[in-house]
């Protein structure tokens, strides 16, 4: 009995000591926080990676320069690899290995802050060429280009796997080099060795193209109800200065429209920080629509004959989605839903177009010079309005006269509504070509724009402290990407200011680069920031996420944050606070107005009465019944579905142990089968029985 | 079932009956027929059925063999140009293949 307790208490001792960590751990290790480029489809084609459906796998190549890439195609013995390179060699080597796959696995791109690319963009150097105006001369064959530093990659189908590594997990890079450090340094014996090798999975449903995908995913083929592909999409934000719901046909108040995009796009799956491709064009725009809330309440609008009307676009990088279906509602007078928007209503449309590129060209002066552009320079809409803009924020705004004008929602409603006279002004901060060298790319990060959080406190009424305060305590120095967005954001306040009203304005209200330095936050560095806190619904937990949310659109069928968050701060920063509690606020309604119910400054929850509202961004070849899907006219894009997607390294067997277990088994066979035939001819000696008594089971069986 | 322990004319029966569930485009049954019956159709000395029995195996084979020939030809024909027919070869598959055309 004794022994019996001994063994137990043994036992049970063992397996507490000793680490029981599964084969399956000991032996791979995986790779954290990565993010895989996917496969998207459009009317023609498939672009973006995919890796087999069991992942590819590799032999690790650490890529220091050039001649490591070479080396990998030409010279080297064993194979494929998988080549590990940082963001400032990608652009060089990458077009090599697409080239000649044969030897090539799988890529894994990493992020390293202290040596960025001068330039990084996967973008095409004509974005959305297919789908501009007439009168666009961009194109990526040609000379003349928006997007120089553009590859294309974005556009391409790449044969195989490609991960990131964002610089906040580079210990994961250090884990695969110290391996490869120990395993795969000699580069001239790599056959018969342990090998240091990663494992890349990201395998994608989708094929050819959108029609076949969506196709195949509309096919309830028995055993495979397999959806396959969703088309890109999700919610434009649009907001008016006043409400338009009760207006008639007959007295309907021109609008100024005046838009900007919530969305940019990367190679990789959730990385999309836009900062100077659409963050600071969307903040101006939503800063501007705030201070103007202030200049004029709502409850003036009996004064006034005008009207703005503020729309933030989704899903513009790939090919206008957003601005494609609104042209397109315009044009079978569908939008907004509530009393219907139509051509000749609209008397000015300004876009706040591509911002912040060449703020950090400007990071030691206190200009920060803007360009115009615009198709009908003569029209006096555009004169007046970049004159007052000139003069009252004291900026230089160059107006640029041309048909050729860079990608925007312009080229949307000029294809669309086929106008060609509407004044239509826009207003970026490039000239010929784009000032953002990382433009619609996972290096678009809040260093391209120089920001630097400053974390004032904000009053607990929302109150933000004066830009000149700021200005005068020294909190902010007038060169701040902070103050230079807030200035352009007060000029154009003003400016439509003197539209509305007729008058100049010449009270108080200014916009606060405090605010902006908030918003900026929200949108760069985390969500989980003061604006979006108030922001947010009283019953919603709030997101703590510590990264920045990805401004891509996504698929249509999963709403995204970004439209959310926009829409939310519009709500908030220009909505009428109304003192009424929840159940109240839930149960007002008064025509063209919206009730949130939202956290406030104090966390004790406001009522906001606000005309914001979403309106479905998702291209018009989806709704259309029998689209052509080759014809190019609306934007056809889609993502492919994938189940999961993960990297791992491991060290591979360097093959003698298989060799040594096959060799083995074969000589196990070999002797085997002569010890049975060697056997067989001797049975009689062996085996010395009658043959006279049959086999007793031979004889019960009778067949 | 052992074919030698069965009478003649219960064999013709099987025989036939083998031939007539073919027809219902089962050719599998046929080429079991033609196989199963070979010996007593060709290869025994004559009895009364044998004839008859040599018909049913004759005509199973042949229908049998054409129609391997059609599958053979048709699989052949849809494996290599399934991709080429689009809408129409993905309508005709059972599997779709994922991620590629």
């Amino acid at each position: 009995m004794n022994f019996y307790y001994a063994f137990i208490v043994c036992v049970t001792y063992l397996t507490q000591v000793s680490q029981c960590e599964r084969l399956h751990g000991q032996i791979y290790s995986s790779i954290e926080g990565s993010a895989a480029c996917f496969r998207r489809l459009n009317g023609t084609h498939q672009m973006g990676c995919s890796s087999s459906d069991g992942g590819a796998v590799g032999i690790v190549q650490m890529i220091k320069d050039v001649e490591d890439a070479q080396w990998i195609i030409k010279n080297s013995t064993s194979g494929p690899y998988i080549a590990v390179v940082s963001t400032s060699l990608f652009q060089s080597v990458i077009n090599m290995l697409i080239d000649d796959p044969s030897n090539v696995a799988g890529v894994l791109l990493y992020d390293n802050a202290t040596m960025r690319p001068s330039s990084f963009s996967q973008e095409s150097k004509c974005p959305n060429e297919y789908s501009a105006a007439p009168g666009s001369t961009c194109s990526s064959s040609g000379d003349t280009v928006w997007n120089t530093k553009g590859t294309g990659l974005l556009r391409k189908d790449i044969p195989f796997p490609i991960f990131f590594v964002p610089d906040s997990k580079a210990d994961e890079i250090d884990k695969i080099e110290k391996c490869y450090n120990r395993y795969n340094l000699d580069k001239n014996n790599q056959v018969g060795v342990p090998l240091c090798s990663v494992q890349l999975h990201s395998f994608m449903y989708a094929a050819v193209n959108s029609a076949v995908c969506l196709r195949r995913s509309a096919s309830s083929a028995f055993l495979t109800p397999t959806k396959v592909c969703d088309p890109l999409g999700d919610y434009n934000v649009y907001y008016s200065l006043f409400p338009r719901a009760q207006e008639n046909e007959t007295d309907r108040k021109p609008v100024t429209f005046v838009t900007a995009r919530i969305d940019s796009a990367s190679l990789f799956d959730g990385v999309a920080p836009g900062t100077a491709s659409s963050v600071v064009g969307m903040v101006t725009l939503i800063s501007t629509a705030a201070t103007l809330s202030k200049m004029i309440p709502v409850a003036d609008e009996k004064l006034y004959a005008n009207n703005i009307l503020w729309t933030l676009f989704n899903g513009e990088s790939f090919d206008y989605i957003g601005s494609q279906r609104v042209a397109y509602d315009i044009s079978r007078g569908s939008w907004p839903p509530v009393n219907p928007l139509s051509l000749s209503d609209i008397k000015l449309h300004v876009e706040i177009g591509q911002l912040g590129g060449s703020l950090d060209l400007f990071k030691d002066n206190v200009t920060w010079p803007l360009y115009a552009f615009t198709g009908n320079m003569l029209a006096e809409e555009i004169i007046e309005f970049l004159n007052d803009m000139t003069q009252t924020g004291n900026l230089t705004v160059s107006p640029i006269l041309t048909s050729n004008l860079p990608p925007s929602s312009l080229h949307s409603f000029k294809r669309i509504l086929n106008v060609t006279d509407m004044p239509e002004l826009l207003l970026v901060d490039h000239r010929e070509t784009f000032a953002n060298m990382y433009y619609e790319s996972a290096l678009d990060m809040s260093d391209t724009i120089d920001y630097v959080y400053h974390n004032l406190t904000v009053g607990t009424n929302g109150e933000f402290i004066p830009t000149s305060d700021l200005l005068s305590k020294g909190n902010m120095t007038d060169k701040e990407p902070q103050v230079k967005i807030s200035r352009v954001a007060n000029a154009l306040a003003q400016t439509l200011y003197k539209r509305v009203t007729g008058i100049p304005f010449v009270g108080v209200v200014d916009t606060s680069a405090h605010m902006v330095d908030e918003m900026l936050q929200c949108f760069l560095q985390t969500p989980s920031c003061r604006l979006l806190r108030a922001a947010d619904f009283m019953s919603a937990d709030h997101n703590t996420a510590d990264r920045p949310a990805s401004l891509y659109v996504g698929v249509a069928t999963w709403a995204s944050t970004p439209a959310v968050y926009a829409g939310h701060l519009l709500a908030l920063l220009t909505g009428v606070h109304l003192g009424s509690n929840k159940t109240v606020c839930d149960e007002l309604s008064e025509p063209g107005f919206s009730y949130y119910y939202l956290r406030g400054w104090n966390n004790t929850g406001v009522c906001v009465q606000t005309t914001m509202n979403f309106s479905q961004a998702v291209s018009p070849a989806f709704i259309k019944s029998d689209y052509d899907f080759t014809s190019n006219e609306f934007s056809t894009w889609t993502e492919s579905v994938w189940q999961t997607m993960w990297a791992r390294v491991f060290v591979t067997a360097g093959g003698s142990g298989a060799k040594l277990a096959g060799v083995t088994g074969a000589l196990a066979t070999i002797i085997a089968a002569f010890i049975t035939y060697w056997l067989s001819v001797n049975s009689a000696v062996i085996f010395a029985t009658s043959l006279d008594a049959p086999n007793p089971i031979l004889r019960t069986v009778n067949c | 079932m052992d074919l030698n322990k069965l009478p003649n004319d219960k064999k013709l029966e099987l025989c036939r009956n083998y031939f007539k569930v073919g027809c219902v485009f089962l050719p599998f049954v046929w080429a079991v027929n033609a196989v199963w019956f070979f010996n007593d159709a060709f290869k025994k000395p004559p009895f009364d059925e044998q004839k008859e029995i040599k018909k049913y195996v004759v005509f199973s084979a042949i229908g049998a063999i054409i129609w391997i020939i059609v599958l053979s030809v048709w699989v052949a024909a849809f494996q290599l140009n399934r991709v080429a027919w689009g809408s129409v070869g993905d309508s005709l598959s059972f599997i779709l293949p994922l991620g590629r055309a």
